[in-house]
């Protein structure tokens, strides 16, 4: 008991960078996220082969290994950055490989009636998609962009292998001195349950108040 | 840093060394959760307490981190007496976490069999038990094909974080030789290239059986 009493600030320090990864790797996705998905269903056919070709080796290499590559390379090249921003980087490039899929397939599914609808009210692509389709698609999207949401809080625990002091590598830290890894990483998991659970939750309260009935 | 082809090149036999290991597991941990998962699925069917207690153990290794559960096993068993070897404890995570996926994607591919499709079955005189395995199964095992593939892909990936318990696989060995030689970039990009053709043979394989077996509108 003591010992839970004494790891939960340690932890909850160490909780603090994995909130900020998680932030910024989301932002970070998410931002990428949307320029990629309107790359692949809007642009030409040569950048768009480019960029899809791009997403498909990103999504096909661990996480791990793109983490070690950063690391590595920031050591050996010389440049001081902070793992925790340069993780934070990996991290977000690496799901937005994966956001790229939620915003398309949400903008894919979206009746081609509506387009139509759209084009035929004398409306131009990006007044199609900015003022139409945007809604409906939020709507589609919300459920699966929180599930990679989620994704990206257990990423930001790989992390915890370059050295970055977030809550994992805390937890490491504190078995190593106290030997009892049974109940602090039972702590540890419960802090990302609580963190993840409650997002999931949040999906279903989603989907079922504004999802979208088909 | 210039990219050294040649560095490149011999590094990837190295590599490959521990290519048979991450193999090894990849096959067992996508085997084990599959099974694992069709376990977790009966127990969901099998009534209403076994069903919340499923519920829980998926909830809770849907929403912990892989690396987490790998830890508690890992050093766990060795604070217990009862040490399980890297190996044992990587694969024993794997398929704890991708088995609760696996179960969710079964009972959603059961869901997606339309209600109408065990009405008929009942309407025809057939039992409800009959329903599901003669009508309703055939049907959901076509559409999890898909899901189950990409899982399995996440499988794969997976396996690279048993190196963090020191199982001397692709990436472990990535790591030393990163170590020992400062020929980073190369290195990892020769892992990188070998993670993809990967998990593009099992994309690959995937297709084929669902252009085969898999659901057709």
């Amino acid at each position: 008991m003591e010992l839970i009493i004494n790891s939960i600030p340690l932890l909850f320090k160490g909780l603090q960078n994995t909130i900020i990864m998680s932030l910024v790797a989301t932002l970070l996705a998410t931002v990428l996220g949307i320029l990629f998905a309107f790359i692949q269903i809007f642009s030409h056919f040569f950048i768009k082969a480019v960029v899809e070709v791009l997403l498909y080796l990103i999504r096909g290499v661990p996480l791990l290994v793109l983490l070690f590559m950063m690391y590595y390379s920031l050591l050996y090249s010389g440049l001081q950055v902070d793992p925790l921003i340069g993780g934070s980087v990996v991290i977000g490039v690496y799901f937005a490989a994966f956001m790229s899929e939620v915003f398309r397939g949400g903008i894919l599914s979206i009746a081609k009636g509506q387009w139509e609808a759209g084009y035929a009210l004398g409306l131009r692509t990006h007044q199609v998609v900015g003022s139409i389709l945007i809604y409906q698609a939020l709507r589609i999207i919300g459920a699966p962009f929180i599930n990679t949401v989620i994704m990206i809080i257990k990423g930001t625990s790989l992390v915890a292998i370059i050295g970055v002091t977030e809550l994992t590598f805390v937890g490491r830290q504190i078995v190593e001195r106290t030997l009892e890894p049974f109940l602090i990483f039972s702590l540890v998991a419960l802090i990302y349950i609580v963190m993840c659970y409650s997002l999931s939750l949040l999906a279903q309260h989603l989907e079922r108040k504004i999802g979208y009935v088909n | 840093m210039p990219f050294e082809i040649p560095l490149f090149i011999r590094s990837v036999p190295i590599l490959l060394e521990g290519l048979t290991i991450t193999l090894i597991l990849s096959i067992l941990a996508i085997l084990l959760s599959a099974f694992w998962g069709v376990i977790l699925l009966l127990s969901m069917r099998a009534g209403k307490f076994s069903n919340a207690f499923a519920r829980v153990y998926i909830e809770i290794m849907r929403n912990t981190p892989i690396i987490v559960i790998m830890f508690f096993m890992f050093f766990g068993s060795g604070v217990i007496g009862f040490p399980l070897s890297g190996f044992i404890a990587g694969l024993l995570s794997l398929v704890l976490q991708n088995g609760a996926y696996v179960a969710e994607i079964y009972r959603a591919g059961i869901q997606g069999v339309s209600n109408r499709q065990t009405e008929a079955g009942l309407a025809l005189g057939f039992m409800p038990k009959r329903t599901f395995l003669l009508i309703i199964l055939p049907q959901a095992i076509r559409k999890v094909i898909a899901p189950l593939g990409t899982q399995g892909v996440m499988i794969i990936k997976d396996t690279a974080i048993v190196a963090t318990i020191s199982v001397a696989e692709m990436t472990f060995q990535a790591r030393l030789l990163a170590d020992r030689t400062a020929a980073v970039f190369e290195i990892f990009t020769a892992l990188a290239i070998i993670y993809i053709v990967l998990t593009s043979i099992f994309n690959l394989g995937i297709r084929v059986i669902e252009r085969k077996y898999g659901y057709k509108n």
